[in-house]
C-alpha cells in the first residue's frame, strides 16, 4: 500500500479563529493539506488567551487550548487591518483551494477579502464562511462562542437537573459538533470542484447545524407539542439508567439497562442478591415505575467497589456500563491506548505533550496528527518566501509597512 | 456536489445521519435494512397514528434523501443481492458489532474483491479491535466513557449526559468525515478503503479544552455547573431572568455596553460608568490585577439587571446594541424563533401519517449546487421492487428469497 495521504497537495488559507473554523481544516492538515493558518498578534486567537496552559503558566505559546485544535498546519502572522498584510492576504487567497473563515457576517468583506474578491483572485475557490448564526437573518451579526449557540439551539435545557438552573453541556457544545459537518461540506466541495472546476461560497451556521442534532425532538414537537426538557440521566425507557457512585473520591459508574435480557444479566453479575428478585422489578415498566428504589440497592453494591471493578464485573456478564472518565484516566484508558488515540509530540515551548488523535482510522496510513500546532507567526518567512513566492524586497516592504504582526 | 456516488447504508440509529449528510450533499443513498425494519424505526418519539413502521420519528429524522430496501443477509440470496450492489457503490457504511458482517461473509475483505475502489465505513462503539472492542455499550456508558460526563453537571450531583441521545450522533457525523477522507485516499491510491471510527473517542471530542488537561496543567476540568473553566479561574454563564434563563460571558467588552444599562435601571449608581476601566476589566481580573469592583460585585449586579427582563427582550436589546445574550431556549421557543425563519431554515415535510408539519432544514448553504431534499424517509422496502426489481433486474420469486419483500 502506498503511504499517500488524502489531501496531499490539496492548499488551504485558514484565517479562522477559536474553535470551530480551526478543527475543520485541522482534519484536512492532518491528512495531508497544506494549511496556512493566519492569526495576528493584535488581538491573538482567543484561545491561546485560553488554558490549559502547560505547568498552569499562562503564555502566547502555552495553551493547549490552541494547540490542540491547530496540528499540522504551517503559522502566518497578518495584522489586517494594515493594507500590506490585505496584500498578503490575496495572494494567500489566489494560491489556495480552500479559503475559510469564522468572523461576523461582513468582516471579510469590510476587509476587502469577501467571497466577490476572493472568486476574482481564484475563480474556483472554495469559501467557507461560519459563524454562530450564518451569513444572513435578523440575528446574523450576533457574536458569540458556542455556549451562546448551545443555548439558543435548546442544549442548555435539555442538560442538567429538573429542580436546579440548567447546567449546560460542557463548554462550546456546538464547537464540538459543527467542525464535522463543515469539513464533510469542504470535503465534498473538494471533489465537486476536482470534477467539475467549480467552486462554491458555503454557508455554515453553528446553530443551524446543532439542531441536527435534536431534529427528532424538534418535529415531535410540531406535531405533538411536546416541550422535552433536562432529566438529569433518567430515560423514558430504561431502569437502571444513571451514575452510580463508586469508592473513592468522587468516582462514578454508569449503568444502563435497555432490555429484559440486560436485567437478567446485571441480577446474575451481582450474585442474584434477594431485593431484584421483586416480581415488580422483571419487567421494563416496573423497573420505571421503581427507579428510586432500584437504584438505592444498586448504588449500595457500587458504593463499596472501585468504577473499574464496577465496569468489568458487569461487562464480564454482558451489561453496559462505563466509567465516568476524567482526561487523568483517558489518557491511561487501555482502548484509546490500543488506538493509539493520544499523540505525543515535541512542542517548541511546551515540550513532549500529547494531543488528540483522530476519531476514526483508515487502513494503509497513519492519521496523524503529523506536527505540533505553530507558535504564533512561526512559519512567516516560509510562507511568504516559498509558498507566496514573495521576493526579498517584498517581505521587507510588507514587515516595514507592519502587516506581518 | 456528491451526485456521481452511491451510498450503501447498513447502519441503524448508529449511523444513520452519516449517509444523510452524504445525502444531503448530493449522493444516491440506498437504506438497507433487514426484513423487520432498522432498529431505529423502533426509537421514539413517536406518531400517535400511521402505519406502525413509519411512526418513529426519530427514523424520519436522519433518512431523508435515502431510497430503501430490505435484504435478509443472512439468507444467499440477500447476501448475493448486496455484492451486486456494491459492484456498482462507492461507499458501503455499517455500524455492527465488531466482526459481525465479517461472520455473515460480507466483511471488508470480501467486498473488496467484489469492489477493488469500495470505500467501507464501519462505525462502532470503541473501534473494530483492542481490550474494549467486546463491551456492551449504551449512550450513557460511552458519554461516560468518552469522558464528557466528567466535567458536566453540576458539581454536588452525579455526572450528567445530555439528557437525549446523543453519543451516535457524534460517531456517525465523524463517519461522514471519514467517509470523504477515505474517498479522497482511494481517488490517490487507487485501493479500497477500510474506516473504523470509535464512538467513544467521538466523545472524547466534544471535551475541547478538557481532553488532555492533566497531561498540560497536572490536574483535570471537572464539572462545575454551567461555568465556565478557563484553567486559570471559572465564571458563570446562566443568569435567571423573568422567564427562564440565559447565557451570557461578562468580558470586557460586554461590560463597557451593559454597566449604563445597569445605571439606566438603578441597578447601581452613575459613578460606576466612570470608576473602571471596563474594556480592560477581564484582563486585569485574568492577570489577578487591581480592580475598583470585585468581579463579586459586578456579576451580582448583572444579576439584578437582568431578573426582571424577559428572555426575548434582553435577546432583542442586545442583538440591537451588540451586546451577547443566549437565551436558554426549549423546542418551542426554538420553533417561533424568528431568525430561522427569515433565513428560510424550516422545510415543509410529509408525516407518513398525512400531515405536513415544519422539520429542520440542511446543514448548510452552497452557493452553486444548493443541498436539498429529494425525499423523506422511506417507508420499509419502498424501493425494492425499483432496485432489486428494475435495477437488477430480480424477479419477484428472487426478491423474495433475498429478503426484499419487506415485512411480508
Amino acid at each position: 500500500m502506498t503511504e499517500q495521504l488524502p489531501f496531499e497537495g490539496v492548499k488551504v488559507a485558514d484565517f479562522s479563529w477559536v474553535w470551530v473554523g480551526p478543527t475543520t481544516t485541522r482534519y484536512l492538515a492532518d491528512h495531508g493539506a497544506t494549511v496556512v493558518r493566519v492569526e495576528t498578534q493584535s488581538p491573538p486567537d482567543r484561545m491561546r488567551a485560553m488554558g490549559p496552559y502547560k505547568d498552569g503558566v499562562p503564555g502566547t505559546n502555552r495553551s493547549h487550548a490552541f494547540a490542540d485544535f491547530n496540528t499540522s498546519k504551517l503559522g502566518l502572522s497578518l495584522n489586517l487591518k494594515n493594507p500590506a498584510a490585505v496584500e498578503v492576504a490575496r495572494r494567500l487567497i489566489a494560491w489556495a483551494n480552500v479559503y475559510v473563515e469564522s468572523f461576523t457576517p461582513g468582516t471579510m468583506d469590510d476587509l476587502g477579502l469577501g467571497y466577490e474578491t476572493a472568486r476574482s483572485l481564484n475563480p474556483s475557490i472554495i469559501m467557507a464562511s461560519t459563524c454562530l448564526m450564518g451569513q444572513s437573518g435578523p440575528a446574523a451579526a450576533f457574536a458569540g462562542y458556542g455556549f451562546h449557540a448551545g443555548a439558543i439551539a435548546g442544549f442548555y435545557e435539555i442538560t442538567g437537573w429538573p429542580d436546579l438552573p440548567p447546567d449546560g453541556p460542557w463548554t462550546a457544545y456546538t464547537d464540538a459538533i459543527s467542525p464535522r459537518f463543515l469539513a464533510t461540506t469542504i470535503m465534498a466541495a473538494l471533489d465537486h470542484r476536482r470534477r467539475t472546476g467549480v467552486g462554491q461560497h458555503i454557508d455554515a451556521s453553528q446553530m443551524e447545524i446543532g439542531l441536527q442534532f435534536l431534529a427528532p425532538q424538534i418535529i415531535d414537537f410540531n406535531v405533538s407539542g411536546r416541550v422535552v426538557s433536562r432529566a438529569g440521566n433518567r430515560s423514558e425507557t430504561a431502569v437502571p439508567h444513571a451514575a452510580y457512585p463508586c469508592a473513592g473520591d468522587d468516582q462514578w459508574c454508569a449503568i444502563a439497562v435497555e432490555t429484559d435480557e440486560q436485567w437478567d444479566a446485571l441480577r446474575r453479575a451481582l450474585g442474584d442478591p434477594a431485593w431484584a428478585d421483586d416480581d415488580r422489578f422483571q419487567t421494563a415498566e416496573g423497573r420505571l415505575s421503581h427507579e428510586e428504589e432500584i437504584d438505592a440497592h444498586l448504588g449500595e453494591w457500587t458504593s463499596s467497589r472501585s468504577p473499574y471493578e464496577v465496569m468489568e464485573i458487569l461487562q464480564s456478564a454482558g451489561v453496559p456500563a462505563g466509567v465516568v472518565q476524567r482526561s487523568s484516566d483517558l489518557l491511561r484508558d487501555p482502548q484509546l491506548e490500543h488506538r493509539r488515540f493520544f499523540r505525543y509530540m515535541e512542542h517548541p515551548e511546551m515540550g513532549n505533550v500529547p494531543h488528540t488523535g483522530h476519531q476514526f482510522h483508515i487502513s494503509g496510513y497513519d492519521s496523524g496528527p503529523r506536527f505540533p500546532a505553530p507558535l504564533l507567526g512561526q512559519h512567516n518567512e516560509t510562507v511568504m518566501r516559498e509558498i507566496l513566492g514573495m521576493t526579498d524586497e517584498e517581505i521587507t516592504e510588507a514587515l516595514v509597512a507592519g502587516g506581518i504582526a | 456536489m456528491l451526485s456521481p456516488y452511491t451510498v450503501l447504508d447498513l447502519t441503524d440509529e448508529r449511523g444513520e445521519l452519516a449517509t444523510m449528510m452524504l445525502g444531503d450533499l448530493g449522493a444516491d443513498v440506498i437504506k438497507i435494512e433487514p426484513p423487520q425494519g432498522s432498529a431505529s424505526r423502533r426509537m421514539g418519539p413517536f406518531l400517535e397514528d400511521g402505519p406502525e413502521s413509519e411512526r418513529s420519528l426519530n427514523f424520519f429524522a436522519f433518512n431523508r434523501n435515502k431510497r430503501g430496501i430490505t435484504l435478509d443477509l443472512s439468507a444467499d440470496e440477500g447476501r448475493a443481492a448486496l455484492l451486486r450492489l456494491v459492484e456498482k457503490a462507492d461507499f458501503l457504511i455499517e455500524s455492527a458489532p465488531p466482526g459481525e458482517m465479517a461472520e455473515l461473509g460480507i466483511g471488508f475483505d470480501v467486498l473488496r474483491r467484489t469492489n477493488p475502489r469500495l470505500v467501507y465505513v464501519a462505525i462502532t462503539a470503541f473501534g473494530q479491535d483492542g481490550p474494549h472492542a467486546g463491551f456492551a455499550a449504551s449512550d450513557l456508558t460511552l458519554a461516560a466513557m468518552g469522558g464528557q460526563m466528567s466535567v458536566q453537571g453540576n458539581p454536588d450531583r452525579p455526572p450528567v449526559r445530555v439528557s437525549l441521545p446523543q453519543v451516535w450522533l457524534h460517531a456517525s457525523s465523524e463517519a461522514a468525515v471519514a467517509a470523504l477522507t477515505a474517498h479522497a485516499r482511494m481517488l490517490s491510491s487507487g485501493e479500497a478503503q477500510f474506516v473504523d471510527v470509535s464512538a467513544q473517542t467521538a466523545m472524547v471530542s466534544t471535551m475541547l479544552h478538557a481532553r488532555v488537561a492533566h497531561a498540560i496543567q497536572g490536574r483535570d476540568f471537572n464539572r462545575g455547573g454551567s461555568d465556565l473553566q478557563l484553567g486559570t479561574m471559572s465564571l458563570p454563564m446562566v443568569y435567571e431572568c423573568a422567564d427562564g434563563y440565559i447565557v451570557m460571558l461578562q468580558n470586557g467588552a460586554m461590560l463597557t455596553k451593559m454597566v449604563p444599562w445597569l445605571v439606566e435601571d438603578g441597578v447601581i449608581p452613575e459613578e460606576w460608568i466612570e470608576g473602571e476601566d471596563w474594556p480592560t476589566y477581564d484582563i486585569r481580573l485574568v492577570m489577578q490585577q487591581p480592580l475598583n469592583y470585585s468581579i463579586e460585585d459586578v456579576l451580582g449586579a448583572v444579576g439584578r439587571y437582568v431578573r426582571p427582563y424577559s428572555k426575548r427582550e434582553l435577546l432583542e436589546r442586545g442583538l440591537r446594541e451588540g451586546v451577547t445574550i443566549a437565551p436558554v431556549n426549549t423546542v418551542e421557543e426554538l420553533a417561533g424563533f424568528r431568525h430561522l425563519e427569515e433565513r428560510g431554515y424550516w422545510l415543509t415535510a410529509p408525516l407518513p401519517n398525512g400531515r405536513q408539519i415544519p422539520v429542520p432544514g440542511v446543514f448548510a448553504r452552497l452557493s452553486e449546487t444548493p443541498m436539498t431534499v429529494r425525499r423523506w424517509a422511506p417507508g420499509l422496502g419502498e424501493h425494492s421492487e425499483a432496485i432489486l426489481g428494475r435495477t437488477l433486474g430480480l424477479s419477484a420469486d428472487e426478491i423474495g428469497a433475498a429478503g426484499g419483500g419487506g415485512k411480508g
